[in-house]
């Protein structure tokens, strides 16, 4: 029985619609579950999952460094390596921010998340937007794949192709997080529902998380929401899709607007006419 | 007749010693592996176990590493590539090398029926999701079990039946025939195209279940109720 790894892919094509978001919060999720979680940054050049993470001062070598042709540049994989002090079953694997996606090869890509499903439970590979080379390093050495999309028709376009082409390079099954969910807009007809996404991407869901203001905020303090000791409904969507990635069957949140108080029960009487 | 040089994308067709699996022979090799792995999920429930595969190439170079990956998508499908159809020498000897047989053709064979009657192919029966970005083009009525989402383009010689939602792009009739359909249980394209007609979905639709034919009457591209067009027809 093997007991190595598996490497997930994190992608989207659209840019923008919380795929970086959503591979820091779930990474720091599953290592709360005790599962040891690398992070790795395939964005090469745009790299952001060490700013959402807080890691950006400790960045010293990136993934390039450890496939330098130059053996006086080359360091070793576990050097590369940053673990989160914050939770020690978490490490990030950085992207170069000065090179660009042409950098790497999908063969090399490959072999390095190869050697990390070694140690560790979970390789999140978080992809960067787009469907050209930074895309297919990406999906190179991965065996499963969560499409992240907002439920605006640009982002759900943009994922049915990419769910296409990795159908077509077999990586099948691709599980969709509907990301970025306004409750109320969906109930005024404005914003399309889940079963609108459902309906044309037809892949199974892994989960649903709705707007939030938080994320902002942590973004910008670099702590994954996650780790807050009141989780609003975003963080606890997170936390709820890191149990279904381990197996765990958890009821889906009812996201519904909560009506409390006179006004709101006034107002919900109106709005179903 | 079908021949390498008559097909614009990957076809697969059954004969009686097995498949034939048609190469287009000006695709990218990528965009070759990508078409084959697409026609082989579409149709995989289609075809037994065991199957021999004999790949025709016409014109078209393939080298050994090609041949080989072409060799392990159809294994992987439990199909077996036996044979390599070529007029080129060098794909000839990389096929052999490879261990196929090879039937090599010094010209390619012609057509029986002469350039400029379309050749009329069988009807492309694809089982999957036709997903934004795939185009899929045959010389013959395409079948779709499953939907055809936005951004997905069907272009048949023939009819098109959608048993699902129509929600790309149709152009049937491609090479001049008035007289094809589409077809769709729930008709909500973006862009319907007959011969040289073209048309959007109009504004008012029915309620979605109900099946619709689109079909070319006086000059226009008209949509009818599956139910009530049989009737006039």
């Amino acid at each position: 029985m093997s007991t190595s790894g598996k490497v997930i892919v994190i992608t989207s094509g659209k840019g923008g619609v919380g795929k970086t978001t959503t591979s820091a919060n779930l990474g720091m999720a599953l290592a709360s579950m005790g599962k040891k979680v690398v992070l790795v940054d395939a964005d090469f050049g745009l790299r952001n999952l060490d700013l959402l993470l807080g890691l950006e001062n400790r960045v010293v070598y990136t993934i390039l460094d450890t496939l330098s042709e130059n053996e006086n540049d080359r360091c070793r994989l576990d050097q590369a390596l940053i673990k989160d002090k914050r939770q020690p079953n978490l490490a990030l694997l950085p992207a170069a921010q000065t090179r660009d996606k042409s950098a790497i090869t999908p063969e090399q890509m490959k072999k390095v998340t190869a050697e990390l499903t070694e140690s560790y439970d979970y390789v999140l590979v978080d992809c960067p937007a787009g469907i050209e080379q930074g895309f297919k390093n990406a999906i190179a050495g991965a065996s499963e794949a969560i499409v992240v999309t907002t439920p605006e028709v640009s982002a759900v376009r943009d994922a049915d192709r990419v769910i296409g082409l990795m159908e077509a390079s077999g990586l099948k099954h691709p599980r969709l997080i509907l990301n970025r969910l306004r409750p109320q807009m969906v109930e005024e007809n404005n914003m399309m529902s889940v079963e609108d996404v459902l309906d044309i991407l037809a892949i199974k869901l892994l989960g649903v998380v709705p707007e939030d203001e938080q994320v902002i905020i942590t973004t910008n303090r670099g702590e994954p929401m996650v780790l807050s000791a009141t989780p609003t409904q975003a963080a606890q969507a997170f936390l709820n899709i890191a149990r279904r990635i381990e197996g765990e069957e958890v009821p889906f949140l009812s996201l519904q607007v909560p009506d409390s108080g006179f006004m709101g029960r006034l107002k919900a009487l109106f709005r179903r006419r | 007749m079908l021949t390498a040089s008559s097909v614009h994308q990957v076809i697969f067709k059954g004969s009686p010693e097995g498949l034939r699996l048609y190469l287009p022979e000006d695709t990218a090799f990528d965009e070759v592996l990508l078409q084959l792995q697409q026609r082989i999920d579409a149709g995989e429930r289609l075809w037994s176990g065991g199957g021999k595969v004999s790949l025709e190439c016409g014109q078209r170079l393939l080298d050994g590493a090609q041949i080989q990956s072409i060799q392990e998508l159809l294994q992987s499908h439990q199909l077996r590539l036996t044979q390599v159809s070529t007029t080129r020498h060098q794909t000839a000897v990389a096929a052999a090398v490879a261990g196929l047989s090879v039937d090599r053709d010094l010209q390619e064979r012609q057509p029986v029926t002469s350039p400029d009657t379309p050749v009329v192919e069988e009807p492309l029966y694809l089982q999957q999701t036709i997903r934004s970005g795939v185009q899929i083009v045959h010389n013959g009525t395409i079948v779709v079990l499953g939907d055809v989402n936005p951004g997905g383009e069907l272009l048949a010689q023939g009819d098109i039946l959608v048993w699902g939602s129509l929600r790309g792009t149709a152009h049937a009739g491609t090479k001049g025939n008035e007289n094809a359909l589409i077809m769709a249980l729930n008709l909500a394209p973006m862009q319907l195209r007959i011969a040289k007609f073209v048309a959007r979905a109009p504004e008012d639709s029915p309620a979605p279940g109900q099946a619709e034919v689109a079909y070319i009457s006086d000059g226009n591209i008209r949509i009818a109720l599956l139910s009530e067009f049989g009737r006039r027809r």
